[in-house]
């Protein structure tokens, strides 16, 4: 995935594209962007930064995952095995991008107030199935048929964005990338040279999260610099208001 | 089964007073532990003060305190066969003792932790990770635990006077192999599963390992003081000589003067690294956690005051004291070195998110606590101590062809 910076006007319609196709939990963001600033009065400059998981090449939580349910796909997307997770959220620790949630209580519990029973829905949405019961995210993916996605998420397990794998395995772009008004992300193969993540990133200087810890994200930004360390949140999303 | 069962009411219907107060107070933790558990297994672990910025908290910090403890004691309790201390002869069943309720209690407090208790007890047999750290430190915790299980076995064998000199040997040589693994691998990869986590700017160090491996000996040899006191009390004799004790004061504070250097020299490199890391640590360890800075610093200080005194070095009451403060400055430094690990953002514009132990949190830990103590009261009752009932010809202790005899026969308490 490539993230344009001089695009992204940090409207968050990602994010609720995101929480809308794959169904997250209250404070649980797989996509999140962060909105902060940089420089000194008078010279500060307001800044996005859309972090969905960067899907590393050398992923330090597939090497601490004690059971194997996190792994590496073939073609690099890095998922979550929600039948093998213990919760133990050494991912969680060894992430250095913060990318991974733990469903802290039963994620039936915690769905901003949608009463999922209820008949009155049915009128309104005139039959269609709404998005938290996606059949596409109880099916199971990959050769080994894992459970990586999951529509109802499951207590004690932590998950991280997927790159919409329920959308990916059928020719489609993650949401997210479907969503942004202002194609500031782009998806697609890294290793063709025509493909349009390739083609941008031989316009614009990129840069990557963290490159120093070798990671090797495949995710890119290009259009700005890399967050400079006196950066300051304007806007914290607030993830310790959990009941 | 039935025996030790039966033997455990026997002695808990001979108990005096005090003890029913003891057993009573930690009945009443128990319970409130209880409680705390099951909201925590009904509700999620949302009733802890946990969140996706601090993932680790109380009980991770004190699972690295417990398994300190139970390599430091064991190491302690096995200074007779490893090192031919036959002074020490009289603590080592109570270590053992201690190391394996030390590590059982540690196993459990990961066991609250994670999210999926019936998947976690699997991870060292199923679906494991060859390159998780953490499939190794579950590993050693198992390995330790059948060490410290046979070397349980063949004390009180011998402590009843059933040792052969097959026994003898075995022990022996389990003891000697204890000691490295307590200290090299138990520690070691303990220190590893912190140390290796390369986006933790504070745990990064190469140096953690050995942190953890003197951190466990100056707990170690901190818990077996209190404990040597503590049953030179209720038995109304001494369980180990005063120039045992003094012994062991003199070691704590060898142990408490590599550890507290390597605390120091560490920290002082990670905050003149020129990283936004090595400030932010320093301002949540002079702030936040500034009290617990305080327990760990100054209980490093006050037991070194008092323990470079050579008179205080020989009253109980001063190396009791020592002890204690020295393991108050071990949990302080373990639990400041996980949370303010957890704290620094790991992008500069991540919001801080400050943890602190919910309720639920520290009354589920001290509820695991009081179930160890009460383990261990009541297993002391049960199992023979080898002091008490030692046949010096069968012990293991006479692999050697030496005799000992227990220093403790018709000496006063420890005053």
């Amino acid at each position: 995935m490539v993230i344009d910076l001089d695009r992204c006007m940090g409207c968050r319609a990602c994010m609720e594209a995101c929480k809308v196709e794959n169904n997250t939990s209250e404070q649980i963001f797989w996509m999140n962007v962060f909105r902060y600033e940089e420089g000194d009065y008078p010279d500060v400059t307001m800044k996005f930064l859309p972090r969905p998981c960067q899907h590393c090449e050398n992923p330090p939580c597939v090497k601490v995952c004690p059971t194997q349910a996190r792994y590496q796909q073939d073609d690099g997307i890095v998922l979550t095995d929600f039948e093998k997770c213990i919760g133990c959220r050494y991912c969680i620790v060894a992430c250095p991008y913060g990318v991974n949630f733990f469903n802290w209580k039963d994620p039936e519990d915690n769905y901003y107030g949608l009463d999922w029973d209820d008949k009155e829905l049915d009128s309104v949405t005139d039959g269609a199935v709404p998005p938290w019961k996606n059949p596409d995210l109880d099916k199971r993916y990959g050769p080994d048929e894992r459970l990586v996605a999951g529509s109802g998420h499951f207590r004690g397990t932590t998950e991280k964005c997927t790159f919409c794998i329920q959308r990916v395995t059928k020719g489609l772009d993650p949401a997210c990338v479907e969503t942004c008004p202002v194609d500031a992300l782009i998806f697609g193969d890294l290793d063709d040279p025509q493909s349009d993540v390739s083609q941008t990133l031989r316009k614009k200087s990129s840069f990557k999260l963290k490159e120093e810890l070798n990671t090797n994200p495949k995710v890119r930004y290009v259009g700005q610099t890399a967050p400079q360390t006196d950066g300051r949140e304007i806007e914290a999303i607030p993830i310790e208001a959990r009941d | 089964m039935t025996d030790l069962a039966a033997a455990g009411r026997t002695a808990i219907a001979k108990s005096s007073t005090a003890s029913k107060v003891w057993y009573g107070g930690l009945g009443v933790f128990m319970v409130l532990g209880l409680y705390a558990f099951i909201r925590q297994e009904v509700g999620g672990q949302y009733v802890t003060g946990l969140t996706n910025a601090t993932p680790w908290g109380l009980y991770v910090a004190v699972f690295v305190f417990l398994v300190g403890i139970s390599a430091g004691s064991t190491i302690i309790g096995l200074m007779v066969h490893g090192f031919g201390r036959k002074g020490y002869a009289p603590l080592a069943t109570r270590a053992l003792l201690v190391g394996l309720i030390a590590l059982a209690a540690a196993v459990t407090f990961i066991m609250l932790d994670v999210g999926r208790i019936e998947r976690a007890v699997f991870v060292p047999l199923l679906d494991r990770n060859l390159t998780s750290v953490q499939f190794y430190s579950s590993l050693s915790y198992i390995l330790f635990g059948l060490i410290l299980l046979m070397g349980l076995y063949y004390t009180v064998k011998a402590s009843r006077g059933m040792s052969t000199a097959r026994d003898a040997k075995t022990g022996r040589w389990l003891a000697i192999a204890a000691v490295p693994f307590a200290l090299v691998v138990l520690q070691g990869v303990d220190g590893a599963l912190f140390a290796g986590i390369q986006a933790r700017e504070f745990w990064n160090s190469a140096l953690l390992p050995p942190h953890f491996a003197v951190g466990a000996l100056v707990s170690g040899t901190a818990v077996m003081m209190i404990v040597a006191v503590v049953a030179a009390r209720i038995r109304g004799r001494d369980l180990v000589s005063r120039d045992v004790l003094t012994q062991m004061g003199v070691l704590l504070v060898l142990f408490i003067a590599i550890a507290a250097p390597l605390d120091f020299f560490d920290f002082l490199v990670f905050r003149y690294s020129n990283t936004a890391g090595g400030d932010e640590a320093w301002q949540f360890l002079a702030g936040a956690q500034l009290p617990f800075s305080i327990l760990h610093v100054g209980g490093y200080v006050a037991a070194i005051a008092i323990l470079l005194s050579s008179k205080r070095r020989k009253d109980v009451r001063w190396l009791t004291a020592a002890a204690a403060v020295a393991l108050v400055a071990v949990a302080a430094y373990r639990y400041n070195l996980i949370v303010v690990g957890m704290e620094l953002p790991l992008l500069p514009f991540f919001a801080n998110q400050p943890y602190w132990p919910s309720g639920i949190e520290v009354m589920l830990t001290l509820g695991v606590i009081a179930l160890g103590l009460c383990a261990y009261s009541v297993l002391t009752r049960v199992i023979p101590m080898e002091e008490e009932d030692a046949d010096p010809a069968a012990s293991p202790l006479d692999a050697t062809g030496q005799t000992w005899t227990p220093q403790t026969t018709g000496q006063q308490p420890a005053k």
